[in-house]
């Protein structure tokens, strides 16, 4: 999944001597160097922005943008920043063994966070591995590791997005009792994730999601609501959002006496409204 | 808007991907299609437009889900329901689960691109048919589409494409008549290469 940017790390001050300054400026300042770094965080900034409009499709070529004007950079003048910057375009791609060697090297030029963030890409490559080689269990434990950790935002929201349907998946095999506890389990684990990163339409998806499995309907309702206002990643998951809504809404209101119903009408309305829906139970882009 | 130029540039569509995708008329209409329905919205980032598809089969949105959204996604949808009704009353979750994975990305979630490859089957009802034959389907099309999928030059194309329908007012047509216009042009040529032409 693309996501937004992960949080900037410190860096490290060394000691270089007065002449060292002035070669490395002089270098930085050179047309060709200024060039490259620039235009790379110009097209990260203008990837995130993109980002936390999620017009996805748009931040991925922004992204790819700066991770060739960051191989650039990084090739021409190997510096913390680039190998920094390189790697963070390459999480937000995806390229979770590229950014792993990009994030060492960044971490080798001085980057505080460098050797964190190659761990966990580094992790999270590995719970990949175990989930396609069907090791369900190391994966799980893998991505939950990550999402107690990491700080790296990419990764977090990968990993939750594992952890959640695993989960999830697992859960459906269990008997009654069981499903019980570890949806609640879940649920608690996203509300960890909700508490530290409030705005974060992807986690309200997620929250929405699993209280669909334990039948908390107007729960899910409010968190599907509330990941429609905060935005989401991808179309794909937008339109399975409005799917969840328009579910948990039927749900809500088959439940519900009159009284309840017609408040729950009048509200969902003014929601259905807001995003130019076609009814109350048809997004603008169903056609079916 | 004139439907004389649009269809001369659908029909210069035909001809990018009759160069670019020899033989593959199958994927024509999907392709086609699905540049008009983002011509429409006057989105032109086709590459990733195009094969989002792709990624669609993958579990980026949560597609694990419970029994009551599976039987709420056939019971909600009219021609679901008619085309699953033995299995709705007999609440067979076996035989609902297995199908769910193939109709949700085509009707679920609207997908441009399976919609149209599987336009037959949905004009028909026959949801069945999209069932059995979907992962096959769908392999089949990312294989053909790969050569193509490569070439800047394509989606370079496509996009002039797209610009161009847009310009000349594709978003005043209905989907229905944009369906029918891209049909056409794909048949056109169709006719032509029997010929021979």
């Amino acid at each position: 999944m693309m996501t937004g940017a992960g949080t900037h790390g410190t860096w490290r001050r060394g000691g270089p001597g007065l002449a060292a300054v002035a070669a490395a400026l002089a270098l930085l300042l050179s047309p060709a160097c200024l060039t490259h770094l620039r235009n790379a965080k110009a097209a990260y900034t203008e990837a995130q922005e993109l980002s936390q409009q999620y017009r996805t499709d748009k931040a991925v070529a922004a992204y790819k943008r700066a991770l060739a004007e960051a191989s650039l950079e990084a090739a021409k003048n190997p510096s913390a920043q680039a190998f920094m910057l390189k790697g963070m375009a390459e999480a937000n791609l995806e390229l979770w063994r590229e950014a792993e060697t990009s994030f060492v090297k960044a971490a080798g030029l001085g980057f505080g966070d460098g050797e964190a963030w190659a761990s966990d890409v580094s992790l999270l490559g590995l719970a990949r591995s175990f989930e396609e080689l069907g090791f369900r269990e190391p994966s799980l434990r893998a991505y939950e590791n990550l999402l107690g950790k990491s700080s790296f935002k990419p990764v977090r929201l990968a990993a939750a997005e594992r952890y959640a349907d695993l989960t999830l998946a697992r859960a459906l095999a269990l008997a009654d009792a069981e499903r019980a506890r570890a949806l609640a389990d879940l649920v608690r684990t996203i509300e960890r994730l909700e508490a530290a990163d409030f705005a974060c339409g992807y986690y309200h998806y997620l929250h929405a999601q699993a209280e669909g499995h334990r039948g908390g309907f107007r729960r899910g309702y409010e968190e599907a609501v509330m990941a429609r206002e905060l935005g989401l990643p991808s179309e794909k998951v937008l339109r399975d959002n409005d799917n969840q809504v328009v579910f948990c809404y039927d749900k809500l209101a088959a439940s519900s006496d009159a009284a309840e119903r017609a408040a729950l009408e009048t509200a969902h309305a003014a929601w259905a409204k807001k995003w130019g829906w076609k009814d109350a139970r048809t997004p603008g882009w169903k056609t079916a | 808007m004139s439907k004389k130029d649009i269809e001369s540039a659908l029909a210069r569509g035909v001809e990018i991907l009759d160069e670019f995708l020899p033989l593959r008329t199958t994927l024509y209409f999907p392709i086609l299609y699905s540049a008009c329905v983002w011509a429409v919205r006057r989105v032109f980032d086709y590459r990733e437009r195009i094969l989002a598809w792709q990624v669609w089969l993958d579990p980026e949105a949560v597609l694990t889900k419970p029994d009551e959204f599976i039987l709420h996604f056939f019971s909600a949808d009219e021609a679901l329901r008619r085309a699953y009704a033995a299995e709705l009353a007999s609440r067979d979750m076996k035989a609902l689960r297995a199908a769910f994975p193939a109709l949700y990305p085509v009707r679920g979630l609207e997908d441009a691109f399976l919609k149209a490859l599987f336009k037959k089957e949905l004009a028909a009802g026959d949801y069945r048919k999209i069932a059995a034959e979907f992962a096959a389907r769908a392999a089949k099309a990312r294989d053909d589409i790969r050569p193509a999928a490569a070439d800047a030059r394509f989606w370079a194309a496509l996009e002039n494409l797209g610009a161009e329908l847009a310009a000349l007012g594709i978003h005043l047509l209905s989907d229905e008549d944009v369906e029918k216009a891209v049909i056409r042009a794909v048949k056109k040529k169709a006719a032509k290469g029997a010929q021979g032409g």
